[in-house]
């Protein structure tokens, strides 16, 4: 255990500096697999530096919240981060039911991208919003079914008990579950194809069409949080990492996210984006794989 | 404190009311807001510790002695009912005045005050027959305020709709309370379980209070009542009227011996009604609706909450039992506060607008700044969105069913299995306030109803800050309300034992939720800063490049909701009418779609359609020919004649 006072800062620099890092990883697994040289790993840093220094252009319908959506959305999405335990030496303090507050956070942040997007008045950004809205109702059953499975694995409420032993006897089925739901959540490739910009077939990206500048940066950075987030969920309920070293943790967490990044930057480069009529489907198969990881949790017994 | 001398007061109060009210609005204003001072005086000295209140009167009522009582239970709900009828009747002073209505607003008061005093009636009440009396003049003044503009068809409709249900609802309970009052031989109404002959009584009491409650699927009621009614009366409806339901469930599930399966079904069909409640919420594009259905969606986490703390008990599970407890009993105060708040507030944009369609609204958010910022405030707290109170009592539900889920009881299968339903009715929830407020207030007038908009008056006004702030106090300090919670969980008198200490976990909650709060603040200020102090200009929302668009580009509501709708169109259903262009000039092309009240009208319509036809048929015999009626009775006396001799053979 580190020193609580010295923890806090230290957690929530990782979550800020290290998750733009992500895309960029993204992209260049994509571009590796196309054969291309791609864009810098460091990419998004200079993006979010160069729209920081940025003027915005606000719709000439939009009221205060059209900013201030952008703002709690990501202080929701770095609020939800710090209650992610991150690996045995830095843990934080949980509490018992911690994990529903990390789930209502992001729940938060997709209420505030949402309510911007519709500030403009566009049919673009409305369509955007209700997919968003609408798809997240599958994804977030999902959710509930895998902290189920976990909490039902562990007989114990909070992130950092919950996450400590491996997910038992369920656990291919939770990773692929919550593989899923991270590609859903983070709108990427199958349910969203993040290098588009045709408006019609894009989720996420619709919606902050009419952002700019600051803004737009703490949307973009905070989209990363979120992906960083959802990889290290995955990764920790999968993988035994309280059983580890402290630094041992610290570094099979590192790894098993760098995994999972390539794993998203394959899915993108080798799978094409479904239909919209099927993402229902997939997302229905994630939610019925945590469910049996439930099951499975269930009949396992107590671990 | 004794809150007898407080109970006196708004009693004297509210009967002032009724009989001066529809003469002199402004001491009705002042008897009224006097009546809920005292009100919540009482209830609060209750809740904060004062033992409970008995009264036995030596005057008789149907024979029976009058018999009132104000313990921790009824204290909970009656504070509920004390602070939103002083609020509606400030309310209802600005948009309902005797200016433009000059013959129903008098009457409203009147009624006004009848219904605050029955409803606080039904809260005393501790002698079956009384309780009787007070529920069926709560139902027949609930009737009076919904009808109380009766010039719309589709108002008269509701009110009898109302009546009819309500009094189903009523025949039940009269059966329950008969039964009772039977087998334990008095009317006296108090702790019972060590009688296990009344468990099958529960099951009554379910049904009779789950119809007021509005418990899916015994809501069809209140859809069109709560639409149609004047919003003060909608938000006193929604917010405190079906909590009598709620109150009936939760007081004899305590103080009967309650079955297994009655526990189950409350949890079941507690369940289903947040899902499916919520489904129609987001498949409606009347505004009012909308909350009527969501309503159902709030009844049904607090029913499924009683559910498995039944259940609990019923398994010696206290810890999980108490938490699910707790967050049904808060989540009355929190459905309280925040449906109210979305009723005041669709009454704004109805009294400016003069229209509950969001379809044809829109981009309000400029003429009514107040009203938009707390209509959103009011969606975050429904959808169970932290920092707000909504969030405090669905994880508290959430940390029970989890808990029993983790322990492997009994419950733990169906508790998981509600967990999933209510993150799903949550989720759905979010969309249903994500559309409601932005169809309202967001983008640009869709409407010409929309151009001459404008803010209400400081008396609509207040008491929507007063119902926001609530909200924003609840979120933030849950553990200042737990004393009163625990107090009203200690009353209750199931299998729990009493909930003692807040749970830890609450207290980080709490810090957490303030924490979000504050950093919400400081980032929100910081990003407005950095905005406008650099470059910064207004243009048009990017369209595409499209040359002309126009506001009814805008997505509406059946857009917005229709991927989900899509997903239940088996018990949506709904209605729809669609021409397509045709040809190269097409003259004329639209697309209606009406989604009815399903149970209402695809199978309760249809049941009593048979009736009616079986009823036709038989009237066919009553034609009003006296040589036929003649016929009838020879005929008659022919058939008990051969009646009477076939059977004096034997």
């Amino acid at each position: 255990m580190m020193n609580p006072i010295l923890e806090m800062p230290l957690r929530l620099a990782v979550w800020l500096l290290l998750a733009p890092l992500l895309p960029g990883i993204v992209n260049k697994v994509k571009a590796w697999v196309a054969g291309r040289r791609g864009p810098p790993v460091l990419q998004l840093y200079f993006d979010l530096a160069k729209l920081w220094r940025k003027g915005v252009v606000v719709s000439t319908l939009a009221s205060p919240g059209f900013l201030l959506g952008p703002a709690v959305a990501w202080v929701a999405v770095v609020g939800a981060a710090l209650l992610m335990p991150l690996g045995p030496s830095l843990a934080g303090a949980g509490f018992r039911g911690d994990f529903l507050v990390l789930i209502y956070l992001l729940a938060l942040a997709r209420f505030c991208t949402a309510w911007a997007a519709m500030e403009t008045g566009s049919a673009f950004e409305g369509m955007g919003a209700a997919r968003e809205v609408s798809y997240a109702v599958l994804a977030e059953a999902a959710i509930i079914a895998a902290v189920l499975s976990l909490s039902v694995q562990t007989g114990n409420l909070s992130l950092s008990t919950m996450l400590a032993p491996a997910a038992g006897a369920g656990a291919a089925l939770l990773a692929a579950g919550l593989f899923v739901v991270l590609l859903a959540e983070n709108c990427r490739v199958p349910f969203d194809d993040p290098n588009t910009h045709l408006e019609l077939t894009m989720i996420h990206e619709v919606m902050v069409l009419d952002h700019s500048g600051p803004p737009l940066a703490a949307i973009l950075h905070g989209a990363s949080v979120k992906l960083l987030l959802f990889s290290v969920l995955l990764v920790q309920a999968v993988l035994p990492i309280g059983q580890f070293a402290p630094w041992a943790g610290a570094g099979v967490l590192a790894a098993g996210v760098l995994g999972v990044t390539i794993g998203v930057g394959l899915v993108e480069s080798l799978l094409a984006r479904l239909a919209f009529r099927r993402v229902p489907l997939l997302l229905t198969t994630a939610f019925l794989l945590c469910l049996f990881a439930l099951l499975a949790a269930w009949k396992g017994g107590p671990s | 404190m004794n809150p007898g001398p407080f109970l006196l007061l708004a009693l004297l109060a509210l009967a002032a009311g009724v009989v001066g009210g529809p003469r002199f609005p402004r001491a009705w204003l002042g008897v009224s807001l006097t009546a809920s001072l005292a009100g919540l005086a009482a209830a609060l000295g209750v809740l904060l510790g004062a033992p409970d209140w008995e009264w036995r009167g030596v005057w008789r009522l149907g024979g029976e002695a009058i018999h009132l009582r104000l313990d921790g239970v009824s204290a909970l709900f009656l504070v509920l009912l004390s602070l939103v009828s002083g609020l509606g009747a400030l309310y209802a002073r600005e948009y309902w005045p005797d200016a433009e209505n000059p013959s129903s607003a008098p009457r409203g008061r009147a009624w006004w005050s009848v219904l605050t005093l029955s409803m606080g009636l039904v809260l005393l009440a501790a002698n079956g027959l009384h309780f009787l009396i007070a529920w069926e003049l709560f139902a027949v003044s609930a009737f009076f305020l919904i009808t109380l503009d009766a010039r719309g068809r589709a108002t008269r409709a509701a009110g009898w709709l109302y009546l009819a249900a309500s009094h189903a609802g009523t025949l039940v309970l009269f059966a329950f309370f008969g039964l009772l009052a039977a087998r334990t031989g008095s009317w006296d109404l108090g702790p019972m379980r060590d009688q296990p002959a009344l468990a099958s009584l529960l099951w009554l009491a379910l049904v009779g209070f789950g119809v007021k409650a509005g418990v899916f699927p015994l809501h069809i009621w209140l859809p069109s009542a709560h639409a149609n009614a004047p919003s003060h009366v909608s938000a006193l409806m929604s917010g405190v009227a079906i909590k009598m339901g709620i109150y009936g469930l939760v007081r004899f599930s305590g103080w009967l011996p309650a079955p297994r399966g009655a526990a189950w079904a409350l949890m079941g069909f507690g369940a289903a009604s947040a899902v499916l409640g919520i489904v129609f919420a987001l498949a409606q594009s009347d505004l009012k609706r909308l909350l009527a259905y969501c309503s159902v969606e709030n009844v049904g986490l607090i029913a499924a909450g009683l559910g498995g703390a039944l259940l609990a008990g019923a398994g010696n599970e206290a810890a999980g039992g108490n938490l699910l407890l707790a967050g049904a009993l808060l989540h009355v105060w929190n459905h309280g506060a925040f449906k109210a708040l979305l009723f005041f507030g669709a009454g704004a944009v109805l009294h400016a607008t003069g229209t509950r369609e969001v379809n044809r609204l829109g981009g309000l958010w400029r003429a009514m700044p107040w009203t938009a910022s707390l209509f959103a405030l009011g969606s975050l707290a429904v959808a169970g969105l932290p920092p707000l109170n909504g969030f405090v009592s669905e994880w508290l539900i959430y940390l029970g069913l989890f808990d029993a889920a983790a322990s492997r009881g009994e419950a733990a299968g169906p508790a998981g299995l509600t967990a999933i339903l209510i993150a799903t009715a949550g989720a759905l929830a979010l969309a249903t306030f994500i559309k409601a407020s932005a169809l309202v207030f967001l983008g640009a007038g869709r409407t010409p109803a929309t151009r001459h908009a404008h803010e209400c008056g400081a008396l609509m006004r207040g008491p929507m800050l007063f119902l926001g702030a609530t909200c924003v106090f609840l979120g933030l300090g849950p553990l200042g309300v737990w004393p009163a919670i625990a107090r009203a969980a200690a009353s209750w008198g199931g299998a729990l034992s009493p909930v003692g200490e807040p749970p830890v976990a609450l207290a980080m909650l709490g810090r957490a939720q303030r924490v979000l709060a504050v950093a919400a603040v400081v980032v929100g200020g910081a990003l407005w800063h950095r905005v406008h102090s650099g470059r910064h200009r207004r243009g048009v929302t990017w369209d595409c490049g499209y040359a002309a668009p126009t506001a009814r580009m805008q997505y509406v509501s059946g857009s917005f909701a229709g991927i989900v709708s899509g997903w239940f169109t088996w018990i949506l259903r709904p209605a729809r009418t669609l021409r397509r262009p045709r040809g190269l000039f097409p003259a004329k092309a639209f697309h209606l779609e009406r989604v009815p009240e399903t149970v209402l009208e695809r199978v309760l319509g249809p049941v009593a359609a048979v009736f009616v036809r079986a009823s036709n048929a038989v009237r066919r015999l009553q034609h009003g020919r006296l040589s036929f009626y003649i016929l009838y009775v020879a005929a008659g006396l022919v058939a008990v004649g051969m009646f009477v001799w076939v059977g004096s053979l034997r």
